[in-house]
């Protein structure tokens, strides 16, 4: 570590505000992982430019959101064990990937992705295939290619799924991102890898024909989901 | 520790457990900081509700993102809020055409958008203690990092709309972290 404090406070208090890109981005990211973690100085300057910006927020005025909202949010709080139901189109995506042996429950807008383990995945991904070899087979569903995987979706139907067998895992230390994009807005979906077997099963409960373009990137996997990279797999 | 951070670390540890009552808590107290800030940096009511909502549903699926030794979950939720709009304007910026008033506190407090909430009394105080802090700082210095904050714009950007070197936005950003740093652990 050849870098002085001040110049590491830098990164840091840029870090905070959400304000770096390119290199600096890049470093702090190095930093983040290599030193802060075993520094005790860095450590608490880092926590107390948190606790800055935090507070920089009661710098604005608290105004009461419409009556409407927390009424949205619970008919989409899904028991903790359980499922989500289906979202609109402003919602925030769920994805599940199944196969057999594990599921995948990524979190929206790449703030977690969990492995889960224990007795109910086993039926969950049961449940999932059983609803995906539905969804595929009711009238009128199409397949679209999607890189080495297929966009599945039916019309009227505000999900879709994308299913690929064989699908090469990403380079270590990095995940496929999953992203739509319409004229307006590029949106963040979730993170996956495939199965051990290179299997991809993930349900995407968002409204098709409301975006132009699902893509995948490969991203870094602690990454920071803000603007897409290069399209590694594209379905229009 | 104020109080009130003690009773949202027993909220989130019920809401942790499935307990919906202390999502609804959570939300109640904090949802009027989150929206405030949610509309002053998108401008635009659809958008700071799609933050809030989202902020709060990321919550209750993974509220293990919150670790109660780093901090009280005020500082934790409102940063997770500030990113998450930070992210949708940047989505946004090229197509939105962004208005005055989020950035004119005075004219949005005034439109009937929606009512100001009634808050715990600390929170009051530390709103002032806030803006005092924030308007104690040297104008060159408030400017970057309200740009920053509240612009959601990077280093790199504001550099180039100050037509600044990209290491003096960085030194005054710095300076200005360390001197609220201070003001606001003194006033704690």
């Amino acid at each position: 570590m050849t870098q002085s404090h001040d110049a590491i406070d830098e990164l840091l208090a840029g870090y905070v505000l959400r304000s770096l890109s390119g290199p600096d981005a890049a470093e702090t990211d190095r930093l983040l992982t290599e030193h802060v973690p075993g520094c005790v100085q860095c450590k608490t300057t880092l926590e107390a430019f948190g606790a800055v910006t935090a507070d920089l927020a009661l710098a604005t005025p608290a105004i009461r959101p419409p009556d409407t909202l927390l009424p949205r949010l619970h008919r989409e709080l899904e028991p903790r064990s359980g499922r989500a139901g289906r979202t609109g189109r402003w919602s925030p995506a769920r994805l599940v990937a199944a196969a057999a042996g594990f599921v995948l429950v990524l979190g929206v807008g790449g703030l977690a992705l969990t492995q889960l383990g224990g007795g109910d995945v086993p039926a969950l991904a049961s449940a999932d295939l059983q609803q995906a070899l539905q969804f595929a087979t009711q009238d009128g569903a199409t397949t679209t290619d999607i890189g080495p995987a297929h966009e599945i979706a039916a019309p009227g139907v505000e999900e879709f799924y994308i299913y690929g067998t064989n699908v090469a895992q990403p380079p270590a230390g990095s995940v496929y991102r999953l992203w739509v994009q319409s004229a307006t807005q590029t949106v963040h979906l979730g993170d996956f890898l495939p199965t051990s077997d290179g299997t991809v099963l993930l349900r995407v409960a968002i409204d098709p024909t409301a975006y132009d373009r699902v893509m995948v990137t490969v991203e870094p996997a602690d990454s920071e989901a803000s603007e897409p990279g290069e399209p590694a797999w594209e379905a229009a | 520790m104020q109080h009130a951070d003690l009773d949202d670390l027993e909220l989130h540890r019920r809401l942790s457990a499935g307990d919906r009552e202390a999502f609804d808590e959570l939300y109640r107290r904090h949802c009027g900081a989150s929206y405030g800030l949610a509309y002053r940096l998108t401008g635009q009511q659809i958008l700071a509700q799609d933050v809030v909502h989202d902020a709060y549903l990321a919550l209750w699926r993974a509220p293990e993102a919150y670790d109660p030794t780093r901090g009280p979950f005020r500082t934790f939720f409102l940063s997770l809020v500030h990113h998450r709009a930070v992210d949708t304007i940047r989505r946004e910026q090229r197509l939105r055409n962004r208005t005055e008033r989020a950035a004119n506190l005075e004219v949005l407090t005034g439109e009937d958008v929606a009512e100001a909430v009634t808050e715990e009394a600390f929170l009051g105080v530390r709103r002032k203690e806030v803006r005092e802090a924030l308007m104690d700082l040297p104008p060159e210095q408030r400017q970057v990092l309200e740009m920053a904050y509240f612009g959601g714009k990077t280093q790199v950007q504001i550099a180039e709309e100050l037509a600044i070197p990209l290491g003096t936005v960085k030194t005054r950003t710095l300076a200005a972290m360390r001197k609220l740093r201070k003001a606001l652990e003194e006033t704690e």
